[in-house]
């Protein structure tokens, strides 16, 4: 009985003592990862430096996808298959977060104040998540209150001034097609194609047929933010795919600005965020809170398109028919709206949000 | 920062335990005293400045309380003023912070709205006890601050500890000692309270938690059992897992601290559940408050007197509101209608089924914040809604069967009576080879289980 205590003890030493040892005295270099928190009076003082320290020594924790991965195992065999909020069903996994309604209203009140300023005609889009579109996969006592209620009441709240786009049903409709990522709880590109075909009508123009277009998969190894909570190995990885139009208009320049008003020269894709940790990059590439495109199309259309991530893969289907369009990401603004562009120089304005991103104080520079 | 986190586990345990060891013996308090203050801080510096007037607080009020009452002074007459202050402070503190009566000190003291000094409920038993004997003369108030530092605010006992008088924690604090078999037995302990908590507490959370989000007056009845079967498991094996990890840190550091739990839940007796359930604070309401009464009673109730006002008190402590301590009240009544019951042969052969169907009926009380909810869980669960069995009870069997059986099984003492059966025997070689290596795998999935969020804080109760 002692003799076996001490072995254990002796093994328990060893065991905790080596994990975090390799836990603070990593060598690698891994840029995404949490930085060691320096102690500054501020950070005592307002209590942060626990929560610092907390999340660094999680974020760099010895072998952390692994024990994440293996952690999502044994959550499936003991209770039902949710783990860190994703519920990994048999194809797919979906995201079991809960969005609170009150914040999708301090939402619509923004966006309704900026109707209100607004010249042009302002056309609204809120996607589903792949949880909202995919709802029936999920246990029946998760529906309380469904992504289409939640479309619904938002879309009640906003102006009625404001031309409210359907995409939830599109969506659902074609559902049997790979309108999302497996891995991911966004869309597609082809799920943008989707509703790309519907938003277009609507501002005025024919949308281009798919077949028209060249596919080509870029990668058929990317793993999605859902993968990245649940490190669930049997899940698939998904492809990522470009689009190209033979004749389309030609993209004369493509500009990105971000918050201190430097220019980066930008393209519709970025074909070495492949390479990278965060291969979603590839639409778009790095975040920048403001984009302007300008086209070979010459109507003089200009567009505003407001959005998130959803967006960066449904920007290349509208350069058909525009000779400009401003590309905002709000979440990613530090000064306000006004600072980068009068929104009045474009008649059409396009907000098209995931349901998902409209939870927080996104628009918190957009008032 | 809870006992379940890896920042605990593996950097602030690790690291204290250390120091603790190279610390020369006189120093060893002061360091664990360090360590506790420490450990404070990690939750918020408020709570820290709180913990440090909370115990400076009772020290001061117990030497003075002291001073009066043994000193030839001509102001022993006065010596229940420092006692009642300190007292009331005591009582005021848990219930500022357990009820939102009076929110509006938070604003008062500039505190955030989520403030909450985790195990207030549990330290604060163990200061009014040590007021209450020092008051009375069972004990010499303590001189040294840090010792009784240590005995409020040593951090294997903040939260959830068991609770215990002063005079034990002396007994226990003479006889600490470091040695590797003590570590050994700590770590079996720790661990043994890290998976309760973090394999199964935190599996049938989930479960529970789905439940109470359904519509009451929808559910099928076996749902509504599943769902409070799933809710006393949770609570039992959060509470003791909780009290468990802080005996095992307890015991690496030489301490040894009571259990608190004796394998409650399917006992053969109502009676015998009340007597394994959180035995410490028992018998501190039965110490310190009961046993006052206990005079004006008449001889012949008084065991019911005492069993239902423990049990009320209880029930009242656990949630701060009338319908706990209402289901404290059933439990207690429960007992003293058992013990009418006289032998009746029936009980003998159905005692686990009746305790249990009696003990998870009761604590729907416990489970629902109000008497009117409660009542329609009831509903439910005896099949008011004319609904037997749906779907989701089907597939919340089907998904979580794997786990109940393991938290039905664990929660008896089944397991630790073959493990000691098989001790006695030529086989216990194979227990002395195996359990590191059981230990071992256990502790790495729990660590598995709490890597993503990097802890495992839910507590259920707001203790």
């Amino acid at each position: 009985m002692k003799n076996s205590n001490k072995v254990s003890a002796f093994l328990l030493i060893i065991f905790i003592s080596a994990l975090s040892f390799l836990t603070f005295f990593r060598h690698e270099t891994n840029e995404s990862l949490t930085e060691f928190p320096e102690i500054t009076l501020e950070n005592l003082l307002d209590d942060s430096y626990s929560k610092q320290l907390s999340s660094f020594f999680v974020d760099n924790f010895a072998g952390r996808d692994k024990w994440v991965s293996v952690s999502a195992k044994i959550k499936s065999w003991l209770s039902e298959s949710i783990v860190n909020d994703v519920y990994i069903s048999k194809n797919r996994l979906l995201s079991v977060d809960t969005v609170s309604m009150e914040s999708t209203e301090n939402s619509a009140n923004i966006i309704n104040e900026f109707v209100r300023n607004y010249d042009g005609t302002l056309y609204f889009v809120a996607v589903p998540t792949s949880s909202g579109v995919y709802s029936d996969m999920l246990p029946s006592y998760l529906f309380s209150t469904t992504e289409k209620q939640q479309i619904d009441t938002l879309y009640e709240q906003l102006d009625t001034s404001i031309r409210k786009i359907d995409a939830y049903n599109i969506l659902k409709m074609l559902s049997d097609n790979y309108i999302y990522y497996r891995s991911d709880s966004k869309w597609t590109s082809y799920g943008a194609f989707c509703v790309y075909r519907t938003v277009i009508q609507k501002l005025g123009f024919m949308p281009v047929s798919y077949d028209k277009y060249t596919i080509e998969h870029i990668t058929d190894d990317y793993k999605g933010n859902l993968y990245v909570r649940t490190q669930y190995m049997e899940s698939k990885p998904d492809l990522l795919d470009i689009c190209t139009y033979s004749d389309s208009s030609e993209i004369i320049s493509c500009t990105g600005y971000d918050n201190s008003g430097m220019t980066y020269k930008k393209n519709l894709y970025e074909r070495d965020a492949v390479d990278s940790d965060d291969m979603y990059r590839l639409y778009l590439g790095e975040k920048l809170p403001f984009i302007r495109i300008n086209t070979s199309v010459s109507n003089n259309k200009k567009l505003l398109v407001i959005g998130d991530d959803y967006t960066s893969c449904f920007v290349p289907f509208l350069t058909q028919h525009y000779s400009e369009i401003a590309v905002v990401f709000p979440e990613c603004m530090e000064k306000n709206l006004e600072k980068f562009i009068n929104p009045d120089d474009y008649e059409q304005t396009l907000f098209l949000f995931g349901i998902d991103s409209l939870n927080d104080d996104i628009f918190n520079y957009m008032r | 920062m809870i006992y379940s986190s890896l920042l605990f586990i593996y950097a602030f345990f690790p690291i204290s335990l250390a120091v603790y060891f190279f610390t020369p013996k006189k120093f060893k308090d002061i360091s664990l005293f360090f360590f506790s203050v420490l450990f404070c801080g990690f939750f918020s510096l408020k709570f820290m400045l709180f913990m440090l007037i909370y115990t400076t607080v009772n020290y001061i009020s117990a030497s003075i309380t002291y001073k009066l009452k043994w000193k030839e002074s001509k102001y022993r007459h006065f010596k229940s003023i420092p006692f009642s202050i300190g007292i009331l402070f005591d009582v005021t503190a848990v219930f500022i912070f357990r009820t939102d009566l009076f929110s509006s000190t938070y604003d008062l003291f500039n505190l955030p709205d989520g403030f909450f000094p985790i195990g207030i409920s549990f330290y604060t038993l163990s200061a009014m006890g040590y007021l209450i004997d020092v008051y009375k003369g069972r004990i010499r108030a303590e001189v040294n601050f840090i010792r009784f530092g240590l005995f409020i605010m040593m951090f294997p006992r903040l939260i959830m500890c068991s609770v215990v008088s002063y005079d034990k924690f002396i007994g226990i604090w003479k006889k600490r000692k470091i040695r590797m078999s003590e570590l050994g037995a700590g770590f079996e302990i720790f661990i043994r309270g890290l998976a309760k908590k973090v394999i199964i507490s935190d599996n049938l959370f989930m479960m529970c938690s789905a439940i109470k989000s359904l519509d009451v007056r929808q559910i099928s009845a076996m749902t509504a059992w599943l769902g409070i079967t799933s809710y006393i498991l949770c609570l039992y094996f959060t509470i003791s897992g909780i009290s468990d990890m802080g005996n095992g840190i307890a015991c690496c550091f030489g301490f040894r601290f009571p259990q608190s739990f004796n394998y409650p839940l399917f006992s053969s007796r109502i009676r015998h559940f009340c007597a394994k359930w959180h035995i410490q604070i028992m018998q501190w309401f039965r110490k310190y408050i009961v046993s006052q009464f206990q005079s004006v009673v008449n001889e012949k109730y008084i065991n019911g007197f005492t069993h239902i006002s423990v049990m009320t008190m209880l029930g009242f402590w656990y949630g701060f509101n009338l319908c706990s301590a209402l289901w404290g009240f059933l439990m207690g009544f429960a007992v003293v209608a058992e013990s009418r019951l006289k032998d009746v042969k029936m009980l003998k052969s159905t005692g686990i089924i009746y305790t249990f169907l009696a003990t998870t009926f009761l604590s729907v009380f416990l489970s629902c914040g109000t008497v009117s909810e409660s009542l329609d869980y009831l509903w439910a669960m005896i099949g008011g809604n004319k609904v037997f069995a749906d779907s989701l009870t089907l597939y919340l069997v089907k998904s979580y069967i794997l786990v109940l059986l393991i938290a039905v099984y664990f929660s008896t003492d089944l397991f630790v009576n073959t493990i000691s059966r098989i001790r006695k025997t030529r086989f216990r070689i194979i227990i002395s080879v195996f359990s590191p290596v059981i230990e071992i795998v256990i502790f790495a999935v729990c660590t598995a289980l709490i890597s993503y969020n990097g802890n495992s804080d839910i507590i259920l109760l707001k203790l």
